[in-house]
């Protein structure tokens, strides 16, 4: 038989990143190199408890995932793919993932709390005005958010910030789903706009 | 849901705030989607700019609490890469329908954890139930071709570009020779795996699969892996 005619080779794509330190460091704990793993943990353990914390509030909560979040990274570091996003990316993307999981995991075992959508929203805006007060990367995002519109901001601070579906932020908003999935997308592309979205 | 419907919902997979139905079904459609990937990706990437806004200082437990989990968490394998392209498709024919390769897949995985235990096939099985989960998933038995001893089934899913290869009862390769395994595209790009069996005649491989694949082939090429096909192909499967 020998049909298969094979011409050209490609080269292997795994080579150190000069832009993404983090991703080189994510490469050496994924050859099982703990002190790495601790650098990776140092960089980014702020962001990731940070994310989480937003999400989850409670602090002992935010704590177990933000160690889920970790764990897990060091179990897939060596499956790290730069193509798909940077090392920060990648951190930031799973830590609200797991967030998010623990959020709905809880509710879906829990009754709801009564407080009334009007009220959660007041409550999550100042938590966020709150956080988001001092160095400039803080004050960038803030501007950067201000630029949505009002219903734009609220529909992506309900979602990222609330850990609410786009269901739930219609319901909380007491607008049509189809509403609030336009209010994402076009603010998410407002955002990315005005932040950039290329890494 | 229209195809417009989905690309619209790339925001909102971002923000993670679709449930888990339509996150599925927006996962078997990304992956195929250029427009979608690329939205993803860079909202993904604006978000972390918002993320790194929240940075917060951690508990002073954490660091301790994550480095002495880490000390006894097994890492996961990598995914291998892609290496070589070929030029020609393979065609030829499945003997199995779906549904029975799939439930051969099972047994394997019975097989593996129950003969086999440890790290590894606990990770192999998790994988292959991971790419089983997708909506996209397809698995094919590999024909024999020349009268070539042992089987091969693969599982693939295009949209999370994973692919689980299971080889059974595999006789052994002379010293400088390994079985290969290749990934075939209508556009006539093709991956090439090197395959190393154990001492029991088994491979269980979880493998990069990015490619939609049109065939599937394993040739006998020299133990350091060849970059183009020199042997016959001695199992093949047409998707």
């Amino acid at each position: 038989m020998g049909v298969l005619r094979a011409m050209r080779a490609r080269p292997v794509d795994v080579v150190a990143d000069p832009n993404d330190p983090l991703g080189d460091l994510l490469r050496r704990a994924g050859r099982g190199d703990q002190s790495a793993f601790a650098q990776f943990y140092d960089a980014l353990s702020p962001l990731v408890y940070g994310v989480v914390l937003q999400v989850v509030r409670d602090p002992s909560q935010a704590e177990e995932v933000a160690q889920e979040v970790f764990v897990e990274l060091w179990r897939l570091a060596a499956r790290f793919d730069g193509t798909k996003g940077n090392a920060k990316t990648w951190a930031a993307t799973l830590a609200h993932r797991r967030a998010i999981d623990r959020v709905r995991s809880e509710q879906a075992s829990r009754v709801r709390h009564d407080r009334d959508a009007n009220q959660t929203i007041r409550e999550e805006r100042d938590v966020v005005a709150a956080q988001v007060e001092s160095s400039f990367d803080q004050v960038r995002v803030r501007r950067a958010l201000l630029q949505l519109s009002e219903m734009q901001r609220e529909a992506v601070e309900l979602a990222y910030f609330g850990g609410h579906t786009y269901r739930e932020v219609a319901v909380l908003l007491n607008v049509a789903e189809g509403t609030v999935k336009s209010r994402i997308r076009d603010g998410m592309i407002r955002l990315r706009d005005e932040l950039g979205g290329e890494s | 849901m229209t195809d417009i419907d989905v690309h619209h919902l790339a925001a909102a997979y971002a923000l993670d705030a679709l449930d888990d139905r339509e996150r599925t079904a927006f996962e078997a459609h990304y992956g195929s989607c250029e427009v979608c990937r690329t939205d993803v990706l860079e909202f993904r990437h604006t978000l972390t700019q918002v993320a790194d806004s929240l940075a917060a200082s951690t508990p002073a437990s954490l660091k301790a609490s994550v480095m002495a989990e880490v000390a006894t968490t097994r890492q996961l394998s990598p995914l291998l890469a892609p290496v070589v392209t070929l030029d020609e498709r393979r065609r030829a024919r499945s003997l199995m329908s779906l549904a029975a390769a799939a439930a051969a897949v099972v047994m394997i995985i019975v097989g593996v954890a129950a003969f086999r235990g440890g790290d590894g096939p606990d990770t192999f099985a998790s994988d292959l139930a991971r790419v089983m989960e997708q909506p996209d998933s397809k698995v094919l038995s590999l024909d024999s071709q020349g009268g070539a001893e042992g089987t091969f089934r693969v599982a693939w899913s295009s949209s999370l570009g994973e692919a689980v290869l299971m080889g059974e009862n595999l006789p052994a390769t002379p010293a400088d020779k390994a079985y290969e395994l290749w990934l075939i595209t209508p556009d006539s790009s093709t991956a090439m795996y090197v395959l190393d069996p154990a001492k029991d005649g088994s491979v269980h491989h979880t493998l990069k699969a990015t490619a939609d694949p049109s065939a599937w082939a394993i040739t006998v090429e020299p133990a350091a892996g060849s970059a183009t096909a020199t042997g016959d192909i001695i199992f093949v499967a047409d998707v």
